[in-house]
């Protein structure tokens, strides 16, 4: 039989492919076969309308080849192909429930192709896809729409920030928000503004007022992503920068490859490629870090959101919302209120109901308490909790656990507002240091310590040590009263001060050595009145003329100070407050008549860091460890694993954990095998080759024998050549001189 | 030396008989492969080669459902042929329905084979003609898919098809939906006198050549002129029935007068008598453009005709009538028609359509 014939149509098919690369090719010669094609899509178009459902097969195929092809080539025939993207619109939007899926998968690529060619514009597109992303029931279609809704804004803000398009977006997601509480539709606005905010394309409030109104609405997950995002979207954002940041390139490898392997030109793009990725990356370590806000910090009213979550999806007793999403939006509303700082009295009576110790996730409550808790809270709402806490939980029949947690739930607020304390409660509570569990007895160890620093009088004198009591006789330590602020300054502005001081100080025993010098050899020419040393110095010299004055007063003032010192205690205390406050005065007279000048204020940052570095090596005091303490929590909140680290302590692991323990970062192992093996038959697995060591090693042992047996009979004289070249050869880089350049 | 022993070993391990046990199941030889799947569904298509058991309408269907699914040529062509057979047979044509026939086969217009398409034009072809007129605008679409198709054969079963639609249901190819105005932008395009793609190409300072290039290429020497022959003179006949006066054919002025008044008195107080008379309305489809519009009278057509096309055709016509041949005299028909004349074809030609058609056909798979 001879061989079949290929029929011209059997190709012709495929010719539309063929078609397409010639139009790209050379538009101007196939505008005619273009307009041809461009009828055909027409007219298939108009069969598949009038039926989509009934659609044929043959015809769905042959329309999906034609879009394809059209799109590809639409930029080059703009005034043929106009209506073009409004067919694909309205295809997709009328009948994108009953389209075959190929084809829908096409006309999407195809819209989003036309986007990339700028034959359509981001906003039509988008403004296109949304709506069907959000009303379609096909999980495909709806994974394609959001990556490629995704994308296209990421491409859009790539180059500078399109703030139209962005506008234009964050209205509509907002809108879908707010326009039907009750939907879970609201849910592809959450997803799409926590993608954007996680790749730091929208950074600014408008966003963070689409989530205000998703944790506001009425569906549960809603809320939750609301939630979710205001609780840990910055942490994702600072993951997700780390994570772009650590892919290193390895620039010597490539350098390397190029010295072994065939010179090509994909390895030279390679090589060029990655010094660009790492030039790209250091410019971005010099850049300046972007000043990125949290979205807590971008919220507008604060105090009319955390209200209207607390009223909402708390205090409702009619919400139906599951325990973990009211645990959320507690979280979220206390993080609100020890952030800002605000009030909300209702917060904490609703609380009392929660501070039980079977209550499920109570150790949660009882952090959410902590963090709802900030010095601007009334002590008296606080006191009843503090109370209840201590009652339900504290006391000798319960377990060790939940005392623990207890007590170190109450030292967490007593932290925040130390008044809300009374001072019998506080003595039955110092009292558990006695207790045999080392969790009990650490956690009232650590209510003692901070009250020893910021109300040592409500504590027994046994229990309040040396310092406080030295402090409080000295009027050191003075508690703060309700709504009392201290006060605040330029930080490491005295710093500055006292370097400068010190600085004149130098220079001036400099030009007072100098003088001297001066005085002694040249008295006449000084005398004459032109001196160039003086123009050259310039206004330091002319400075330090003035300056000791202020060096003979210091001089003065010292042995006045010791003397004074001698004297009885009173005057003394008096006199080194009163100094002090004269001291402070003047520091900050620094801020208030000189401009301070760029190289001053790097300098007292570098004066910062080092007191900072001296401060964490030696003791610190404890109002330092108490202030970073609470500004850890209010970067982070405090969570349920603070309140019951305590109660961990003195608790061994069970074997189980220490073995999980051990085996974590560990390569897994499903037989008995040497680390070795397992290192090798990865290697193997990811298609590297062997070292020279383990071909050696398995060498047949026939091929070896020869050269063992040469070894024995060699002279003593031979083997001491064999070995002083192979320490050479060794030394540099075996046979092949790898890694030494000659 | 242990690994020796250890391939000894192995190397008698191929020799040893495989010990069978009672209860266990035998071991599987070394190239067994898994073949077993799972599906939720599994679906075997009709293939009984009995069809004695098959009622006659069953084997109809199956037939039908063949044309389309299968895969080789000649099976397709011949289940078309059963069809063709049997569709108007007695005792069938009142169980199937045309419309169903006609959504499930015109997709073949454009099918690659050229037996296929020669099968489908006859059964077009057989079918009666009181049932085409209502499914011409349908039809129309897939002519109109067909006749600016990459490959010049599926072209030209594409105007044997519209040819044989204008002669069975002219009057409502014309009128219907885009039948008059989208049907001339094909013909214009196909034969290359397109003043779309000029102007839009002109506007960017490009000066176009209208020949298409990819035909040209192929068929210069051997089917072009033949081929451009055969567009003319359908051309011709689609123009001649849209432009000609409904009521005037073979009629003296009289006559014609008076079905007009009937006509007319039809309108008034008779029921309509064809389907969807109220079309032109377009009550509740997508609102409709100048192109997709529907040309109900020949006044209407012709005005648009003058407005649009009949400049750049009679250009084209008088191009034509220059080259002489065949393409000259399809080119005089093209002018008989524009001027409001019959269409006279000759008998000849008529009928040796079909066998120019798979001559062309044969010759590019000679060519290729």
């Amino acid at each position: 039989m001879p061989k079949r014939k290929v029929a011209a149509l059997e190709k012709v098919e495929a010719d539309l492919v063929s078609l397409q690369y010639k139009i790209r090719r050379d538009p101007r010669s196939y505008a005619q076969e273009f307009y041809d094609q461009w009828l055909a899509y027409d007219a298939q178009r108009q069969i598949f309308i009038s039926s989509p459902t009934t659609a044929s097969s043959e015809d769905v195929k042959k329309f999906h080849d034609l879009v394809d092809m059209v799109a590809h080539v639409a930029n080059l025939y703009p005034e043929i192909t106009s209506p073009f993207p409004d067919h694909l619109k309205e295809l997709l939007n009328q009948h994108h429930a009953v389209l075959d899926k190929e084809l829908r998968e096409k006309v999407v690529g195809s819209l989003v192709l036309l986007r990339r060619k700028e034959v359509i514009d981001s906003t039509s597109l988008l403004t296109t896809l949304f709506p069907i992303l959000i009303s379609t029931p096909s999980k495909t279609l709806r994974n394609q729409l959001y990556t490629k809704i995704i994308s296209d804004l990421r491409e859009s803000n790539s180059k500078t920030t399109n703030h139209k398009l962005n506008r234009t977006i964050q209205t509509v997601l907002h809108n879908l928000v707010t326009s039907d509480r009750t939907s879970s539709k609201g849910m592809w606005a959450c997803r799409i503004t926590r993608e954007l905010w996680r790749r730091q394309i929208w950074t600014d409030a408008r966003p963070c007022d689409v989530m205000k109104e998703a944790a506001l609405s009425d569906n549960e997950k809603v809320v939750i992503g609301g939630v979710r995002f205001f609780l840990g979207g910055d942490k994702e954002r600072e993951e997700m920068d780390d994570e772009a940041s650590d892919v290193e390139v390895d620039l010597k490898k490539y350098k390397h490859q190029g010295t072994i392997n065939k010179k090509t030109k994909k390895r030279q793009k390679a090589y060029e490629k990655a010094v660009d990725k790492i030039k790209r990356q250091e410019r971005k370590k010099q850049s300046p870090h972007p000043l990125n806000f949290s979205a807590l910090h971008l919220l507008h009213d604060p105090q009319g959101f955390a209200e209207k979550l607390f009223q909402k999806h708390l205090q409702n007793s009619k919400n139906k919302f599951s325990l973990d999403t009211k645990l959320l939006v507690l979280q979220l509303v206390t993080r609100l209120v020890g952030l800002h700082k605000l009030t909300i009295i209702a917060l904490y009576s609703w609380f009392i109901k929660y501070l039980t110790p079977k209550q499920t996730n109570v150790t949660s409550f009882l952090a959410s308490l902590a963090q709802a808790t900030h010095n601007l809270v009334p002590p008296d709402v606080i006191e009843p909790l503090v109370v209840k806490i201590a009652n339900e939980f504290v006391s000798e029949a319960s377990a060790a656990e939940v005392a623990a947690a207890g007590i170190n739930a109450i030292r967490e607020v007593a932290l925040r507002q130390p008044l809300c304390m009374n001072e019998t409660l506080l003595q039955d509570l110092v009292e558990y240091q006695r207790s045999k569990d080392k969790g009990t007895s650490m956690a009232a160890k650590g209510l003692q310590s901070l009250y020893r620093e910021v109300y040592p009088e409500l504590l027994q004198k046994k229990y309040r040590g040396k310092a406080a009591t030295m402090g409080l006789r000295s009027g050191e330590v003075k508690l703060r009263k309700y709504g009392e602020e201290e006060e605040g300054g330029i930080e490491g502005l005295a710093l500055l001060a006292k370097y400068k001081e010190e600085q004149k100080k130098k220079k001036a025993e400099e030009a007072m050595e100098a003088g001297k010098e001066k005085g002694e050899d040249d008295d006449e020419e000084d005398d004459e009145g032109f001196n160039s040393d003086d123009w050259e110095i310039g206004s330091t010299d002319s400075e330090s003329s003035d300056g000791w004055i202020s060096v003979s007063s210091e001089e003065d003032d010292e042995p006045v100070k010791k003397k004074a010192r001698t004297d009885s205690e009173v005057p003394d205390l008096v006199d080194l407050e009163a100094e002090a406050a004269a001291e402070m005065e003047r520091l900050t007279m620094l801020a208030t008549t000189t401009i301070l000048t760029p190289a001053d204020l790097a300098k007292m940052q570098e004066l910062v860091r080092e007191a900072k570095i001296e401060k964490a090596m030696g003791p610190q005091s404890m109002s330092k460890k108490r202030k970073e303490l609470i500004d850890k929590h209010i970067e982070d909140g405090v969570t349920a694993d603070d309140i019951e680290l305590p109660a961990m302590l003195g608790k061994k692991a069970t074997k189980e954990e220490r073995a999980e323990r051990a085996r974590e970062g560990k390569p897994g192992r499903d037989e008995h095998k040497s680390t070795q093996a397992i290192k090798r038959s990865k290697k193997e697995a990811e298609g590297k080759s062997s070292t020279n060591k383990e071909k050696a090693r398995k060498k047949n042992f026939l091929m070896t024998i020869g050269k063992a047996r040469a070894k024995n009979k060699r002279s003593l004289t031979e083997t001491k050549k064999r070995l002083t070249a192979h320490i050479a050869r060794s030394k540099s880089g075996g046979r092949r001189r790898n890694g030494v350049s000659i | 030396m242990g690994s020796s022993n250890k391939k000894k070993k192995e190397k008698k391990k191929d020799f040893n008989k495989a010990k069978l046990k009672v209860g266990k199941a035998k071991a599987k030889a070394a190239s067994f492969t898994d073949t077993s799947f799972k599906s939720k569904s599994i679906t075997v298509n009709q293939q009984s080669l009995i069809s004695s058991s098959l009622t006659p309408l069953e084997q109809f269907k199956q037939h039908l459902s063949l044309c389309i699914s299968a895969k080789s040529d000649t099976a397709r062509r011949d289940a078309l042929a059963y069809i063709t057979k049997h569709i108007s047979s007695p005792s069938l044509s009142s169980q199937i329905s045309i419309p169903l026939i006609l959504t499930k086969l015109l997709p073949l217009l454009t099918d690659s084979a050229s037996p296929v398409r020669t099968q489908l034009l006859k059964l077009l072809a057989s079918l009666p003609a009181g049932s085409v007129p209502p499914h011409a605008s349908q039809i129309l679409l897939y002519v109109r898919s067909g006749l600016t198709h990459l490959a010049l054969p599926v072209r030209l079963t594409a105007l044997s098809a519209l040819e044989w639609l204008v002669s069975v249901a002219g009057p409502s190819a014309v009128s219907c939906p885009g039948g008059w105005l989208k049907t001339l932008t094909s013909f214009s395009s196909m034969l290359g006198w397109n003043p779309s793609v000029s102007s839009a190409m002109a506007s960017k300072g490009w000066s176009v050549g209208i020949k298409p290039v990819l035909l040209g290429k192929q068929n210069a020497k051997k089917g072009e002129p033949e081929a451009k022959a055969r567009q003319l003179e359908v051309l011709a006949k689609f123009i001649h029935q849209g432009l000609k006066d409904e009521y005037d054919e073979g009629r003296t002025a009289e006559q014609g007068q008076g079905e007009a008044d009937q006509a007319y008195w039809d309108n008034l107080y008779r029921l309509p008598r064809t389907p969807n008379p109220f079309a032109y309305l377009n009550l509740f489809g997508v609102p409709r453009d100048e192109e997709n519009e529907m040309y109900l009278d020949r006044d209407s057509r012709a005005r648009v005709f003058d407005a649009k096309w009949r400049a750049v055709i009679e250009k084209g016509k008088e191009d034509a009538r220059k080259e002489g041949g065949a393409v000259g005299r399809a080119a005089a028909a093209l002018h008989r028609a524009l001027n409001g004349g019959a269409v006279v074809v000759t008998a000849a030609e008529g009928g040796s359509r079909e066998e120019e058609d798979t001559e062309e056909d044969e010759d590019m798979k000679d060519d290729e």
